[in-house]
């Protein structure tokens, strides 16, 4: 779960970026964009983080 | 008789006609454009000056004191290179050129020193609010981080975020800072990471305005490290801490660094992409908070709540500070400093746009205020009270988000922006806290990493196309405009980079603390955060005159 959020996150990012060689369009590249932080934040939130409350001090 | 009327009229019509042919010429004045062979030459630089039309003061005078200050600085101050020859053109001109270049030198290294004492004022605030066990840790993490991350940055540091940005025009060219690692895809150049300045002495940068620069830039990096200190408190082990801290300095603050301000390519997405000006960035917002909020994130996840946050059905019990005068007082000298903060990214009081900085300080000051604002109606309206904690981390929160685009924006536009970061700061304190069971003392991942990663955004909707930074910024011609003010490029440009922050270099600092982890243990024991770090780590009680509350009550507490 540690290595799927890492695998988003870092994901998220190389998205748009990737995006600026596939099309020169203002609109397209300002989805990626939005898309891409989104998946980021879905990375870290939603995947690295959880994995870390698993064994958390207050759990136990 | 009738001749001599003649002759009368004859010679008036003769007068009349020179008069009125004459005045034409007589208007003309000496400007009238000729040829080059007409106009005259230039002088050369190497001519003798009249000097005694500037009426220097005698010996005479200046021996019997000038209270006034009017005999002070003359034509007698300025160097002559040739003695035989005097005082020339040549001289003057160069004088005007080193004092442009003075006059900056100055600007950043004061602005610098007001930043460095930011140092101060994160340790106030952090050791405020935190537990009295914890104090001599936090104090001192955030002392040590001066030298720790300023060793780190004059090693390597520097020389990756600056060492190929080129001719910085205020600071006289900077020369040597012309390496940089770029990376040819798709047809574009990706520059990654500077290849001059290691020790501040490779690739020539023993250099007076390198030097000049080097200080400046280091203030700002050990902004972005003291932030992580607040968020891990209470519970970071020192030595990890003293890793953590050199592998930002070394590596993940120099890289987006370069990236935003080093020629890297963020920057260049205007010149490659044609988005906009590139990711504009002009004091940190991105490039020193977010990146400082967003380790802080990556450590706060690794190490963990504290004991006693989090109860096992996941409410969060508050585990309130020491010392709230200590934190308003801090945030006060936030403030103070952030003058030196974002005016000093002018780097020059003289030039190039330079005078902006009346406007830059203005706009700091009204987002801080606005911010403050934000947050204390926020809390007053949701709780019932004013909370003095959180009115100050709306402060900072709105100092954090003005800090990018204070450099193009109106007032207006600044007082929104700290508003909107004020607000920002209790929203996020509360999902961060209660929805997402990170543990954060200081409020640091919600200050500077959400309020950072706003303040990035609002140049892409804010920028107003007026400033004039020498006609051009990141290479594209023409003023830094947002969204609002008709460029929705410059918004994508921000987008990237909040992108980059958030899936890159979060990721890079939390992959570099996974390793701190491995070989060193992040964390304290749970005995030793119970009786605070004071003693266990630092061998010494920040207050060993006042009996804490847990052992006046003979109970090794949570709260306490």
């Amino acid at each position: 779960m540690k290595f799927m959020g890492l695998l988003l996150t870092v994901g998220g990012w190389l998205l748009p970026v990737a995006g600026l060689t596939w099309t020169s369009s203002l609109a397209v590249r300002l989805i990626l964009c939005l898309i891409g932080i989104a998946v980021t934040l879905t990375g870290i939130l939603g995947f690295l983080n959880p994995a870390y409350l698993k064994d958390a001090v207050w759990k136990k | 008789m009738r001749r001599k009327k003649l002759s009368i009229l004859t010679c008036y019509v003769m007068l009349m006609t020179f008069l009125l042919c004459g005045v034409p010429a007589w208007g003309q004045t000496t400007s009238q454009p000729t040829t080059s062979t007409q106009a005259s030459p230039a002088p050369a630089m190497s001519s003798g000056l009249a000097v005694k039309d500037a009426s220097p003061p005698s010996a005479d005078q200046m021996a019997k004191g000038d209270p006034s200050g009017t005999l002070t600085g003359t034509v007698n101050d300025v160097p002559v290179s040739n003695p035989k020859v005097g005082l020339t053109l040549g001289d003057a001109v160069n004088q005007i050129g080193q004092n442009k270049v003075a006059i900056n030198f100055v600007w950043t290294l004061v602005t610098g020193f007001l930043v460095m004492f930011m140092q101060a004022g994160f340790a106030l605030v952090e050791t405020g609010l935190c537990r009295a066990k914890n104090a001599n840790h936090t104090m001192m993490m955030n002392f040590m981080v001066y030298g720790f991350g300023l060793f780190a940055y004059w090693v390597c540091g520097f020389a990756l975020q600056m060492g190929g940005v080129g001719a910085v025009a205020n600071l006289g060219g900077t020369a040597p800072l012309s390496g940089e690692f770029s990376l040819n895809l798709a047809g574009k150049a990706w520059g990654l990471f500077g290849t001059h300045g290691f020790f501040l002495t490779q690739g020539g940068t023993y250099d007076v305005a390198v030097m000049v620069l080097f200080l400046f830039q280091m203030v700002f990096m050990d902004t972005a490290a003291t932030i992580v200190t607040g968020a891990a408190a209470e519970r970071w082990k020192f030595a990890a801490f003293a890793v953590s801290s050199v592998f930002l300095a070394a590596i993940t603050y120099p890289l987006f660094a370069n990236w935003a301000w080093g020629g890297g390519w963020l920057a260049a997405l205007g010149t490659n992409f044609g988005l906009g000006h590139g990711y504009c960035d002009f004091a940190g917002s991105g490039v020193v908070h977010a990146v400082g909020g967003l380790s802080a994130l990556a450590v706060s996840i690794i190490i963990g709540a504290r004991i006693g946050k989090y109860n096992r059905d996941g409410s969060s019990n508050a585990i309130p500070g020491h010392d709230i005068t200590m934190v308003l007082l801090g945030c006060f000298i936030l403030a103070f400093g952030w003058f030196g903060f974002n005016p000093g990214s002018t780097l020059g009081a003289s030039g190039n746009g330079a005078l902006r900085i009346g406007s830059i300080a203005v706009n700091t000051m009204l987002a801080g205020a606005t911010g403050s604002f934000g947050a204390i109606f926020y809390m007053w309206v949701r709780y019932g009270k004013p909370d003095a904690s959180m009115s100050g981390n709306g402060l900072l929160a709105g100092l954090v988000a003005i800090t990018a685009p204070s450099g193009f924006v109106n007032t207006i536009s600044a007082a929104i922006i700290g508003l909107v970061a004020g607000l920002l700061v209790c929203l996020s304190v509360e999902y961060i806290d209660r929805v997402a069971h990170i543990d954060d003392p200081v409020g640091a991942i919600s200050v500077h990493g959400a309020g950072g990663l706003w303040g990035v955004i609002s140049v892409g909707l804010f920028a107003d196309g007026t400033s004039n930074y020498g006609g051009s910024w990141n290479g594209v011609n023409g003023s830094v405009t947002g969204l609002f003010y008709g460029d929705p490029g410059q918004l994508v440009a921000q987008l990237m980079g909040v992108a980059t922050l958030l899936g890159c270099i979060f990721a890079l600092s939390y992959v570099l603390n996974v390793l701190v982890d491995y070989f060193i243990g992040q964390r304290v024991s749970p005995q030793a955060e119970l009786e605070g770090l004071d003693i266990p780590e630092m061998g010494a009680l920040g207050y060993p005159e006042f009996v804490l509350k847990m052992q006046a009550s003979g109970m090794a507490g949570a709260g306490a």
